[in-house]
């Protein structure tokens, strides 16, 4: 996604470059010919299994593998007509948009200090920040785990404090799923606001501190709002990423957290009900589409002037 | 005040060295469980002992899916070049009708979760009659990959300074010429950016492999979730420890050897 807007942004360069590059004498066939594999291969391992999969979807239930001809909503209908279906959407959406809420107070001192620290400090960051995309989603799962259990590492670190005699365990709470998802996707967030705190002009917050504002001033009204196009793009990532996300709820919120990847991966894998599976999965694709548009139009209208400036690099 | 950097303030450095220890700790944690030496996992660890490093190592099953997910890793890489180079030049230096529309679908598997791309595949390979396991978790991470590497490549590709092959040209180089030893040198590290990209999402992955892995094809990720549903033991922990220490030396051989930055790779 970020992706996406940085290419948008990039793709008037890219025109000019080829308008006037050296390569316009090669006419229209060499560029097809050399991105008609990937093409071939997205349109038939990617494009086709998602139109089927929506297919399926509004087809009715199979028994013994043959389908019942003709179309039905059926499948959806069961999504909002269940209790146990309807609170599952809506867990995974809260669990969603509270880590997104979550992970922006904490990467703002971060993404602040990576754009604008010093080389040491900058680096060391980064580091820290990037650090945990190579590790195995299941491993930090799995850290987690031994943090947050009873006998876990936050509550013996409590107790040592003397701040809580008998804490609560958080694992296999919602609690925890948001602890987790907020780590794991953190990086998504706090790269996009580095990158867009670092094209700021300093400049402009030394003017407005010339003008007599203070660091708190100049943060909020100068910073973050400068900044908002890379927090678009990285709130969309962690929510994306949080509500499609199976592993980690599976380790941390067992049972008492089950989103909506469970109950996917339970219809299809389990009970067998493919139909219902790819209607749930039709709609956590939606969900996920209609965030990723909404959100990164939204900022895209109402920012595309600062952003210009400085998205195209 | 230094006009280049303002200096960062106390607290937010304090506030930034607090945050950087909650990410660190959950990699952390368990290399300190790893060593202790009780049947169960508890804080602080009792004792010190190494046999839970000696039983992981010697498990059939972490070394046959270790091995299985870095073959895979080092296949879906090499597909990824070979789909994603051609098209990252095809889409930056020619102009060819539904070009936009091309890039649009390039970068769109990065938008649909991994979970419903992989449930896709599944039905999709089911109404096949596909029963090959390998070559669909190999297709659906190379799905997953391809935008990535596409993009750092592109990127580079853009940076190139047309002049130089201009200059090749006229000195009467041929096309594939010109790209191999013009072009291609220079976009050296946007095509390795994008490989270990490709390397560490296949490596990583869990939402692609758990629909399409069968018990010859499993994954690493797939078999430690398998291992903590099972023990409540250390060894989990050690496995942790481990990959983590496979993952620095894989963040490493990439800085030095490679002399990539991390943010690149990344970012795009």
């Amino acid at each position: 996604m970020s992706a996406a807007v940085q290419d948008r942004a990039a793709a008037p360069a890219q025109a000019l470059l080829v308008a006037n590059g050296p390569h316009r004498r090669f006419v229209l066939s060499s560029g097809a010919i050399l991105v008609a594999p990937a093409v071939i291969f997205l349109l038939a391992c990617f494009v086709v299994p998602i139109a089927q999969m929506v297919g399926y979807s509004v087809t009715a239930h199979m028994d013994q593998g043959v389908a019942v001809p003709g179309l039905t909503t059926e499948n959806y209908a069961r999504l909002f007509r269940s209790n146990l279906y309807w609170i599952v959407l809506v867990r995974t959406l809260r669990i969603a948009v509270i880590t997104s809420l979550i992970c922006i107070p904490i990467a703002y001192p971060l993404a602040y200090v990576m754009a604008r620290g010093s080389a040491f400090w900058s680096r060391l960051v980064m580091f820290t920040v990037i650090s945990p995309l190579l590790v195995l989603v299941v491993v930090r799962a799995y850290g987690w785990k031994l943090i947050l259990a009873k006998q876990g590492f936050l509550n013996w670190l409590l107790q040592n404090l003397g701040i809580a005699q008998s804490p609560p365990a958080l694992l296999y709470t919602e609690w925890a799923v948001i602890i987790a998802s907020a780590h794991v996707f953190l990086p998504f967030l706090v790269l996009p606001i580095a990158g867009a705190i670092g094209k700021i002009d300093l400049g402009v917050e030394d003017a407005a501190r010339t003008l007599g504002a203070d660091w708190r001033a100049v943060f909020w009204r100068v910073t973050v709002p400068l900044s908002l196009p890379g927090l678009a793009v990285g709130v969309t990532l962690v929510f994306s990423l949080t509500a499609a996300s199976y592993v980690t709820p599976q380790i941390l919120g067992g049972n008492f957290a089950s989103m909506l990847g469970t109950l996917v991966q339970q219809q299809v894998l389990s009970v067998n009900d493919w139909p219902f599976g790819a209607a749930l999965a039709t709609v956590l694709l939606i969900v996920t589409l209609l965030v990723n548009l909404v959100l990164l139009r939204l900022f895209e209208h109402r920012f595309a002037r600062w952003a210009g400036a400085g998205a195209a690099r | 005040m230094n006009p280049e950097n303002p200096r960062i303030p106390i607290a937010l450095a304090l506030c930034c060295a607090l945050l950087s220890a909650a990410i660190l700790a959950p990699m952390l944690i368990p290399i300190a469980v790893s060593i202790s030496d009780s049947m169960f996992v508890s804080f602080p660890p009792r004792g010190f002992t190494l046999n839970w490093y000696a039983q992981v190592l010697a498990d059939a099953e972490f070394q046959t899916t270790f091995l299985f997910s870095f073959k895979l890793a080092v296949l879906v890489t090499a597909l990824t070049v070979l789909l994603g180079v051609p098209c990252a030049i095809g889409l930056t230096r020619f102009r060819f009708p539904g070009r936009s529309l091309v890039f649009a679908l390039i970068l769109s598997p990065i938008v649909f979760p991994v979970l419903v791309t992989g449930v896709a595949l599944l039905q999709f390979a089911s109404r096949l009659g596909s029963n090959d396991s390998f070559l669909q978790i190999l297709a659906g991470h190379t799905v997953i990959c391809l935008p990535y590497l596409v993009r750092t490549v592109s990127g580079a590709l853009l940076l190139v300074v047309p002049s130089t092959e201009d200059a090749a040209r006229t000195l009467g180089a041929g096309q594939f010429t010109t790209f191999r030893r013009v072009t291609l040198p220079q976009i050296r590290g946007g095509i390795l950016a994008g490989c270990v990209f490709a390397f560490i999402t296949s490596f990583d992955d869990y939402a692609m492999a758990m629909w399409l892995a069968d018990a010859r094809n499993f994954t690493l990720p797939l078999q430690i979730h398998v291992f903590i549903e099972r023990s409540f033991d250390p060894s989990v922990a050690a496995i942790s420890a481990l990959m983590v220490a496979f993952s620095l030396a894989l963040l490493l051989v990439v800085e030095r050897a490679l002399g990539l930055k991390m943010q690149r790779i990344v970012a795009g």
